[in-house]
């Protein structure tokens, strides 16, 4: 694996049946995405980007249009592509290590010696390598979403996807893992298709940015960052992008005010207690 | 000057050592030597109602005649014949109640069919108090070893069955899509996911299970039985020598803590993971 895929999604339509409705969550979404490139989607809770996440994942197969990946319409899940959830996701029960196998359990491209030397080299890729044997109850927020991105990362998918990764996280724990993201992004040359509310996040690591719009779930715009890397902040081209992508957000006042600070306001995770129907074959 | 000093230190040392080894036992069985104090003040208030004679001495035997007896059936080899004849009914209905019970949790957990199927039917027997199955039951098995390993099986069924569903239907669906992401097979997903995230349940479901059986079993053996601690207590209770119903609440009593104890520990060492939240 390890190639970039060209992922297209072609005129793609979600409904979710609440009771005897059918809610439209996502409405006539269409974009391209070249082998290797960065896409940031923006957009308030609720207009449906974890849905869109959860459609491309396939863990989720009721709907209308097209998800090709390299041409060919994607089926259920597979281990070329990879998702690093709002929450980190760890079993309890299992150490960092042991966690960050479970990526590689039914691979079977790879010897046992092989998967055990990727293994260790990704605990290395996200400095944990004093905590492999911890369990997660032992680490803080951000280690342990590092832990979930090597877990995504160990089978080198073709394509990553991360939903708000960093969204629970303190300001410079964030900046830091921002930073990371982007030097594993440019080693492994991997596409790239991060989710998030922080506008400046977006920016940052974007080679687009992706604007979606409430209600139903629709592109608004996409715009183009063209910045070399590595970016900086505070400069005049990066303000006047970001500037660009809140005023799409203009008309939907209520919005504007979760985008500009900075959020850290996330989403509580759902109960995601929810009857054994998950479970049921 | 010497001989006081060592004398006063002796004892305390001695007494100190006592507490200690005590204290370190209470805390391997998971207890605080606090919960201490109030069995041996109930200890205390009995001595105390037995020496001023608060109740007839055939109603309330005193501590140490209750001890007597207890030694007299130890060495009589009565106590250990007649717990071995207990223990081994609540071996063969908790054996058998909790596989019935964990089959039954795992198939209603895990298939939306089993559950239609199943669940309703579950629900209504669950109404049933042992009693009430034990006329069904004498019908079919007569009154010997049968009955009481299938009544007390079925006072394991219930909880055994209850925790176990539940265990499976609260694991996170979170975790249910990691795995599906990583495309577990079926037995994966069973071995690595539903095992460990529902063990907590399964055991709480099995010390449940093993309470209510010995709550069965005293019942049954106070029906219908010529062996086994319950039936040590009736003929205790029925010759008026009310020790040895004592003598049969302290065994089942000590027994139970240390089923107990030995769970809790098992568990424990299963769950090291768990360490965090305890
Ligand atoms: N399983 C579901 N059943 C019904 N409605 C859902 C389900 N999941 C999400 N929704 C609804 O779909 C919309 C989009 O949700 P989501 O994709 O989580 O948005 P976002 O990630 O942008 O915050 C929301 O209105 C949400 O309530
Ligand atoms: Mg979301």
């Amino acid at each position: 694996m390890a190639h970039a895929a060209t992922l297209e999604i072609k005129n793609l339509n979600k409904q979710y049946q609440v009771g005897d409705k059918s809610l439209p969550v996502l409405e006539d979404i269409s974009l391209s995405i070249k082998p290797g490139e960065f896409v940031s989607i923006v957009g308030s809770s609720g207009c449906g980007k974890s849905t869109l996440l959860k459609l491309l994942i396939g863990l989720e197969d009721q709907y209308q249009g097209d998800i090709l990946l390299d041409g060919k319409r994607i089926v259920g899940t597979s281990l070329e592509r990879g998702i690093v959830f709002q929450e980190h996701r760890l079993f309890p029960w299992l150490t960092v290590e042991q966690n960050i196998s479970i990526g590689l359990l039914n691979n079977t491209e790879l010897s046992a010696e092989e998967k055990t030397n990727s293994i260790q080299e990704h605990i290395e890729l996200v400095g944990l390598k004093d905590f492999a044997n911890a369990y997660p109850y032992q680490l803080s927020g951000g280690m342990s979403q590092r832990v979930a991105i090597a877990r995504a990362l160990v089978n080198r998918p073709e394509v990553l996807l991360l939903d708000e990764p960093f969204g629970a996280l303190d300001a410079f724990t964030r900046a830091y893992l921002q930073q990371e993201l982007q030097r594993i992004w440019e080693k492994e040359g991997i596409t790239m298709i991060l989710v998030t509310h922080d506008v400046e996040e977006a920016v940052y690591l974007g080679d687009r940015v992706v604007v979606m719009q409430p209600r139903p779930g629709r592109i608004k715009r996409v715009i183009d960052v063209n910045l070399p890397r590595e970016r900086t902040r505070s400069s005049a081209k990066f303000t006047a992008i970001k500037e660009e992508v809140l005023r799409e957000f203009a008309d939907t006042p209520d919005t504007v005010e979760e985008l500009t600070t900075q959020t850290t306001v996330n989403e509580a995770p759902k109960n995601s207690f929810l009857t054994a129907d998950a479970l049921c074959y | 000057m010497s001989e006081i000093t060592s004398s006063v230190l002796i004892r305390p040392a001695g007494a100190g050592r006592w507490f200690a080894v005590l204290g370190n036992l209470t805390h391997r069985l998971g207890l605080s030597a606090v919960g201490l104090i109030l069995p041996l003040a109930v200890l205390g208030l009995w001595q105390y109602a037995v020496n001023h004679e608060w109740v007839a001495i055939q109603l309330l035997p005193p501590p140490e005649l209750v001890w007597q007896s207890l030694r007299e059936l130890w060495d009589a080899g009565d106590l250990t014949r007649n717990l071995a004849v207990s223990l081994t009914r609540i071996g063969w209905s908790v054996l058998i109640g909790s596989s019935i019970g964990w089959l039954l949790g795992f198939l209603m957990g895990l298939s939306r069919t089993a559950r239609d199927f199943l669940y309703p039917s579950f629900e209504v027997f669950t109404q049933f108090p042992v009693v009430g199955w034990i006329p069904i039951l004498i019908i079919f098995l007569g009154i010997d070893e049968g009955l009481k390993i299938a009544a007390i099986s079925i006072a394991v069924v219930v909880p055994v069955t209850v925790a176990t569903f539940k265990g499976i239907v609260n694991i996170p669906s979170a975790l249910l899509e990691v795995a599906k992401v990583y495309r577990f097979s079926h037995s994966q997903v069973l071995l690595r996911v539903v095992l460990p995230a529902a063990l907590p349940a399964l055991f709480s479901g099995f010390r449940q299970g093993i309470m209510q059986a010995w709550l069965a079993l005293v019942f049954v053996e106070l029906l219908a039985s010529s062996e086994g601690i319950g039936y040590l207590m009736v003929w205790g209770r029925q010759l008026m020598q009310l020790d040895l119903v004592f003598v049969g609440l302290l065994v089942i009593g000590l027994v139970g803590v240390a089923l107990d104890v030995s769970l809790r520990y098992l568990e424990s060492r299963l769950q090291s993971w768990r360490h965090a939240a305890h």
